[in-house]
């Protein structure tokens, strides 16, 4: 009891925190819809009105996907029919009550959403269009040629039901479907803003970096079709009691594309924007209708083509990184949770070979990473050092050889199980997920070691989903903190300037409370007094006990900071030991450094 | 025997058309890394120029149309279908793939597509339409058909099979043979180093687009006689072409072919075939090979999985 009150009260003062102009202008928009019936009286613009507004709830859900996944998803109109066909049957011949028939139909889209994101969830956009395309068609052909789900050419008569005693009539759709936008809404906004919208929005930028910090990018998406598939069910499954006839040729391709058209022409990142879109679609269809009956012209395939010319005229004169800044509400800095002192790791590498196209880029490659030490990894381009880097990383598996941590051999596993494990890599070249903030970045990394709050609780924002948002905000500040961006953590991080990217980077991969660091050349490009910084910021690193290996070129900052080098040359160790043990090897010298000497001296 | 024969036949000669979407799907791939979604719109854009040309938007017979008015109709829809995928790659992929915007050239390709086929389906607004044939097919055999066995095969699929392998032969040998191909290929390996060397890449592309284009609106023209054509069949045979690729994973123009072919084939086949002590029947058709083709493309996902965007 007590907890359910403290619950409950820490729900209000969270909502109370979260509450800005953009959820007043949603409550007052609610409102004034839920009222709408009062003034529109005729029952055929109101049952027009209300099917446009379930269409606003699958373009909601489609956000999901194509706004937070950046998943270019064609199969929304499927998954809608979906919904809508399970509820039809068990209407018609089911007779089940019109809101369990809903509820049913969005659970079987909601499924068959998730195994459309199974099916595509590791594979790159252009081929999610593509595996998505035919499911719209796949759908959409099934339904035509298969009678016994939606009857055939004539469609499934679906009977008109009653919920708690009142006709189920427009006016009821239009109050149900209202509300399901607005509660549709919140959901988006809260998944967006908790640990799986952040993670989904990482790889969406920067597919390799979020893989990398251990984001479980299948899982995620998933999900995010999962909950698109819920949202088009619901829409499906209460749209086809509106129209009252389950008819397979409104379920073509047209559909998906129409919803896909509707979420992009909103700008693609907010439940405003989805119903904004499909509110512009909706006139223009309506203009395409009154111009066809005005001018004689039979067809209602005007508006779809009044919706295609748009939607390129949009997509010509806008690019699509460009964030709607509307309402962006500014939040209370988090209070910092002090990252957990590493237990100290050993990361050994033994006999580690990798070829490409029978090309070995590494032969014979031992290596000892000790904790609480700085271990760098030099040699010329293409010697094999990021090759190296992604044996460790597990981003690919070696032909030959093993990785140990602790001195116990590590499964041939995903990035993600090494991550888990404590390893965790940054990217070469700068890779920060430029349309998030700093402590966003910073707050994909701190996702890795937090119990997975899955999408459904983020949707209803439980007590649980708040208090692991807050573990996080807090994780990453301290992140920061470390790497001295804590006063930026409100800036968009593709704003920064490169060296403040790379630290960025590295504060994500410090939230993720990694045991062993792998650094990818993290000076590239820096000026002499950026190399400085980052070499203080890898000191402070390597003092708390994490073990480091640095993939770099500039050797001045190899002597400043590393207790051991590595030097490759063509895939093959040629020496290691201390920084002026290094220097001093004609070997190297003669192989690598063409006479330079690795600089011990330290500017003070 | 006989009726293998027939839906061998009949396959082949709706698969000859798949196999010449499956080649521009395939070329297109390899050069931009993108599929163009407008393809089957372009293609059903050429075959109702051709028509409008040849007979206007009103009904038409088979017999109603004279050689040359013919012959000056389809120049007429070959030229509208190459110039529209040439302007479709400028205009709608080309500066989204610079962006490097997944969901920009989805979107505008789409967006293509279905202007092009709501504008197509403004001036013909009937179920479907019976495309002229200016060749005496008729007069081959009784109407049309040769009876081997119990069955009877078109005539005109011979003529169409044909002109497939023609064209995907002439496919073949542009990329092989002449000057432009080699640059093509240039570019499939490594546009930026082609580039580089002087190779103008943005032209080649768009003209590469128009080949494309040409190719299967060409084959599609040839092929429409033979069945009735509605605006929706364009659209299906860009999704029926893009199968195809897929079984290849956009493999060499032949490959292509082939595989769009056997896809012709399939359909057919399967509309008689017994699984189990169940017959399938003509309703999984279509059905069947897209689920399959869906299945191959999670299992083995195409290259370039998220890993790889470094």
């Amino acid at each position: 009891m007590m907890r359910v009150a403290s619950a409950a009260r820490d729900a209000v003062r969270d909502a109370r925190a979260a509450w800005g102009p953009s959820q007043t202008l949603l409550a007052v928009i609610t409102a004034a819809a839920l009222l709408l019936p009062l003034v529109v009286r005729d029952q055929l613009t109101l049952t027009s009105l209300a099917s446009w507004a379930y269409l606003a709830l699958a373009a909601v859900g489609l956000t999901f996907v194509v706004g937070l996944g950046g998943m270019p998803s064609l199969a929304q109109g499927a998954l809608l029919a979906v919904g809508a066909v399970v509820a039809a049957v068990l209407r018609a011949d089911g007779d089940w009550p019109p809101v369990a028939a809903a509820a049913a139909g969005a659970l079987a889209a909601a499924v068959a959403g998730g195994v459309v994101g199974v099916a595509v969830g590791r594979v790159r956009p252009a081929f999610v269009a593509v595996a998505t395309w035919l499911v719209a068609w796949l759908v959409a052909r099934g339904l035509a040629e298969f009678p016994a789900f939606a009857g055939g050419a004539e469609g499934r008569i679906v009977p008109q039901g009653t919920v708690a005693g009142v006709d189920l009539g427009a006016t009821l759709h239009w109050e149900i479907a209202v509300l399901l936008v607005a509660l549709g809404a919140l959901g988006l906004a809260g998944v967006a803003r908790g640990q799986p919208g952040l993670a989904l929005a990482g790889l969406r930028e920067r597919p390799a970096e979020a893989l990398a910090l251990g984001v479980p990018a299948l899982r995620l998406r998933t999900a995010a079709f999962a909950a698109a598939g819920f949202y088009a069910g619901l829409s499906g499954a209460f749209a086809v009691q509106l129209d009252g006839i389950a008819d397979p040729a409104a379920y073509s391709p047209v559909l998906s594309f129409t919803l896909f058209a509707a979420v992009l022409l909103g700008g693609a990142r907010s439940a405003s924007g989805a119903v904004a879109g499909t509110a512009l679609v909706g006139v223009l269809f309506w203009a395409a209708d009154r111009l066809a009956s005005s001018a004689g012209v039979a067809t209602g395939r005007l508006g779809t083509l009044f919706a295609a010319a748009l939607l390129l005229g949009a997509l010509a004169i806008r690019s699509e990184t460009v964030l709607p800044t509307l309402f962006r509400r500014r939040e209370e800095p988090p209070a910092p949770v002090p990252l957990k002192a590493p237990r100290p790791a050993r990361l050994e590498a033994r006999g580690l070979e990798k070829r490409f196209g029978g090309e070995p880029a590494l032969t014979e490659f031992d290596l000892d990473v000790e904790p609480g030490a700085i271990t760098a990894l030099v040699g010329p381009n293409g010697s094999g050092k990021t090759t190296a880097l992604r044996l460790l990383a597990g981003t690919v598996a070696p032909d030959l050889g093993e990785v140990l941590l602790d001195g116990s051999p590590l499964p041939r596993g995903s990035q993600r199980t090494r991550a888990r494990a404590g390893i965790v890599r940054t990217l070469q070249a700068t890779q920060v997920f430029g349309g998030l903030s700093v402590l966003e970045n910073a707050r994909v990394g701190a996702g890795l070691h937090l119990p997975a709050t899955g999408l459904a609780r983020s949707l209803v924002a439980t007590p649980r989903a708040r208090a692991i948002s807050r573990v996080s905000r807090g994780t990453a500040v301290a992140a920061l903190r470390e790497v001295g961006l804590d006063g930026d953590a409100e800036r968009a991080a593709g704003h920064l300037t490169a060296t403040d990217q790379r630290l960025v980077m590295l504060a994500a991969a410090l939230a993720a409370s990694p045991r062993v660091l792998l650094v990818d050349e993290p000076s590239a490009g820096a000026t002499a007094e950026d190399v400085a910084r980052i070499a203080d910021v890898l000191a402070r690193i390597r003092d708390r006990g994490i073990a480091v290996l640095v993939v770099e070129h500039n050797l001045g900052l190899v002597g400043r900071v590393a207790e051991r080098v590595v030097v490759l040359d063509a895939g093959r160790t040629i020496a290691s030991g201390g920084p002026r043990e290094i220097g001093d090897d004609p070997a190297v010298r003669a192989v690598y450094l063409g006479g330079r000497v690795i600089s011990t001296k330290t500017p003070d | 025997m006989a009726l293998a024969f027939q839906v061998l036949v009949t396959g082949a000669a709706a698969g000859a058309v798949y196999g010449l979407v499956a080649v521009g799907h395939s070329l297109v791939y390899r050069l931009t890394g993108v599929v163009n979604f407008a393809y089957g719109d372009l293609v059903g854009l050429a075959v109702f120029t051709t028509l409008l040309v040849a007979a206007g938007t009103g009904p038409v017979t088979q017999t109603s149309i004279g050689g040359v008015r013919f012959v000056v109709a389809l120049v007429a829809g070959v030229v509208v279908c190459t110039a529209a995928s040439a302007g479709t790659y400028l205009f709608a992929i080309q500066p989204y793939v610079e962006r490097g915007s997944t969901i920009g050239w989805v979107g505008a390709t789409l967006a293509v597509a279905f202007a092009l086929n709501a504008l197509v389906a403004l001036l013909f607004t009937r179920a479907s339409y019976v495309i002229p044939d200016p060749l005496p097919f008729r007069r081959v055999g009784t109407g049309g058909y040769f009876a081997v066995g119990d069955v009877e095969v078109q005539a005109r699929a011979f003529f169409v099979i044909a002109v497939g392998i023609a064209l995907a032969a002439a496919a073949s040998l542009i990329l092989a043979r002449t000057r432009f191909g080699r640059a093509l290929r240039a570019i499939a390996d490594d546009a930026d180093a082609a580039s580089m060397m002087g190779v103008p890449v943005q032209t080649l592309v768009a003209a590469a687009f128009g080949l494309c284009g040409a190719l299967a609106g060409l084959a599609a023209i040839v092929a429409a006689p033979s069945a009735s054509f509605s605006t929706q069949t364009g659209l299906l045979l860009g999704v029926k072409g893009l199968l195809a690729a897929l079984l290849v994973r956009f493999g060499s123009p032949w490959r292509a072919f082939g595989a769009g072919v056997a896809l012709g084939v399939a359909e057919a086949a399967i509309a008689g075939l017994t699984v189990a002590g169940y017959e399938l029947g003509p309703e999984y058709r279509e059905v069947l090979p897209i689920g399959a083709v869906l299945l191959l493309v999670a299992l083995r996902p195409p290259r370039q999985a998220l890993e790889e965007q470094e």
